[in-house]
């Protein structure tokens, strides 16, 4: 219970920063995301099966938060949380700089996935360049990001462990 | 025999919340724009998010003004002095519509005209910007409470915003023209040929379906043409002509229109209320949106 409290907290953080703060902050057409983030970090941190939650939970969040096409977004992050998560396993390097590599990886990755569920359904209104531009763009905020929030996130992570017994 | 069973656990738990996303998509999509889920993400976005982003916004204001200065740095200064300067000839300019708009309604009975342009406006504060970056929209401080209704044209003193597109109480989203769903019927002012500019996201916008045989001048104004039962009043300044090309193998020439609104910098706008009224045939006559120094031009 206290987990799914703390969770629901980075995510609803996120979306609320991802909303104000960051909704004015843009360099060369592309903005941060940090429910992407979030996601991304705490798969990170606690596996697959939590990674997916999170997404899952964090993208219908973010979809009917924000009024965007509904499920993309959940789609992307379910498999971008689980992807990382179980990646992760078999990653062993010490090097503090892995965070922010994975999480500039895998936002690129989320966000070329969107675009392309988006194209399939026929609601992407932008070109393909644009997208992986945006992609790249967003993977670099997000990697310069992750230094200041990965400490943070990993924190709230670390505090409701505590009662595992309330695993889901 | 353990770890076997967690990797199944998971792996369902995957398949399952895919599952779940795919039936959103599906349920949303086949919905369109008046399905459950969409009337029910636009209510929460706009009860929640709003408030929400305005408060936030207030106190993270010099926050977000300092992510917002990095990208156009130095400029700041000079433009909040020209943001202030804009609101104030906005309240003028409002002023100065109530007038013309007695004047001209006036005018219209002694020609026995059974319609006028009576434009009433609300005055919104932009409290977001789009979330998104495949959409470009702004989220205003004023809803169905203050009378802003779906499909009301916007504009800010320097010319077309865009339109309401979802409204709730006390909040409303406004698309932008750049956003490359919206396509506006707009005319070049001093020939009068029309064609419909779409919106092309962060691109200029293109003025497509112009005859081939219009001549077309660089920096001449863009006006929308506002035909009978159309969204925009006629004669608000869109923007102003970049270029002209034509498309290989089209009949038809398009124009690079630079938009007269700067979108990286929308504090005020301005909702036109009062246009259900049937819009008058599309004479080429001055709006009030129009810049101060054309505005007395044709009216003698």
């Amino acid at each position: 219970m206290r987990r799914a409290i703390s969770w629901a907290a980075v995510v609803v953080t996120a979306l609320l920063l991802q909303s104000t703060v960051f909704a004015r902050f843009e360099l060369g057409g592309a903005k941060p995301d940090l429910v992407f983030l979030a996601t991304i970090v705490l798969a990170f941190l606690e596996g697959p099966s939590s990674g997916a939650l999170a997404g899952f939970v964090g993208g219908m969040a973010e979809d009917f938060l924000l009024n965007q096409p509904k499920g993309i977004t959940a789609l992307t992050l379910t498999l971008v949380g689980y992807s990382v998560g179980a990646l992760r396993q078999y990653i062993t390097t010490p090097s503090p700089l892995l965070p922010v590599g994975v999480v500039a990886s895998a936002s690129a990755a989320g966000i070329v996935f969107y675009g392309l569920v988006s194209f399939l359904l026929g609601q992407l209104e932008v070109g393909f360049g644009y997208l992986v531009r945006v992609a790249f763009l967003t993977g670099v905020y997000n990697a310069v990001l992750t230094p200041f929030l990965f400490p943070v996130i990993r924190r709230v992570a670390e505090s409701s462990r505590a009662t595992r017994v309330f695993r889901w | 025999m353990a770890l076997y069973r967690r990797a199944r656990s998971t792996r369902l738990l995957v398949v399952s919340l895919v599952m779940a996303s795919l039936i959103t998509i599906t349920v949303d999509f086949r919905g369109g724009q008046h399905g459950p889920l969409e009337s029910f993400g636009s209510k929460l976005e706009l009860t929640v998010i709003g408030p929400l982003q305005s408060a936030v916004s207030k106190v993270f204001h010099p926050v977000s003004a300092f992510f917002g200065g990095l990208a156009h740095i130095g400029s700041l200064d000079s433009e909040n002095r020209r943001l202030r300067a804009d609101n104030q000839r906005l309240r003028t300019l409002v002023a100065e519509n109530v007038t013309i708009n007695r004047e001209l309604a006036r005018l219209r009975k002694l020609f026995d005209l059974q319609q006028s342009l009576g434009l009433k406006g609300v005055t919104a504060s932009v409290v977001g910007e789009s979330l998104s970056n495949f959409e470009w929209s702004v989220t205003i401080d004023k809803g169905s409470s203050s009378g802003v209704r779906s499909g009301l044209p916007v504009v800010t003193g320097e010319g077309l915003v865009g339109r309401v597109e979802q409204v709730s109480s006390n909040w409303s989203t406004v698309m932008l023209i750049i956003d490359p769903r919206s396509s506006v019927a707009s005319r070049l002012a001093s020939s009068g040929e029309a064609g419909l500019m779409v919106g092309r996201g962060r691109n200029t916008p293109v003025m497509d379906l112009v005859s081939p045989d219009a001549t077309v001048v660089a920096n001449e104004e863009v006006v929308t043409a506002g035909y009978r039962g159309g969204v925009y009043p006629p004669g608000v300044l869109v923007g102003f002509v970049s270029s002209e090309y034509a498309r290989p193998g089209s009949l038809t020439k398009s124009i690079l229109v630079r938009p007269a609104v700067d979108f990286s910098s929308l504090e005020f706008v301005e909702v036109i209320t009062g246009t259900k009224k049937p819009v008058p045939a599309p004479t080429p006559s001055p709006s009030p949106i129009r810049r101060g120094k054309h505005k007395g031009k044709g009216k003698g």
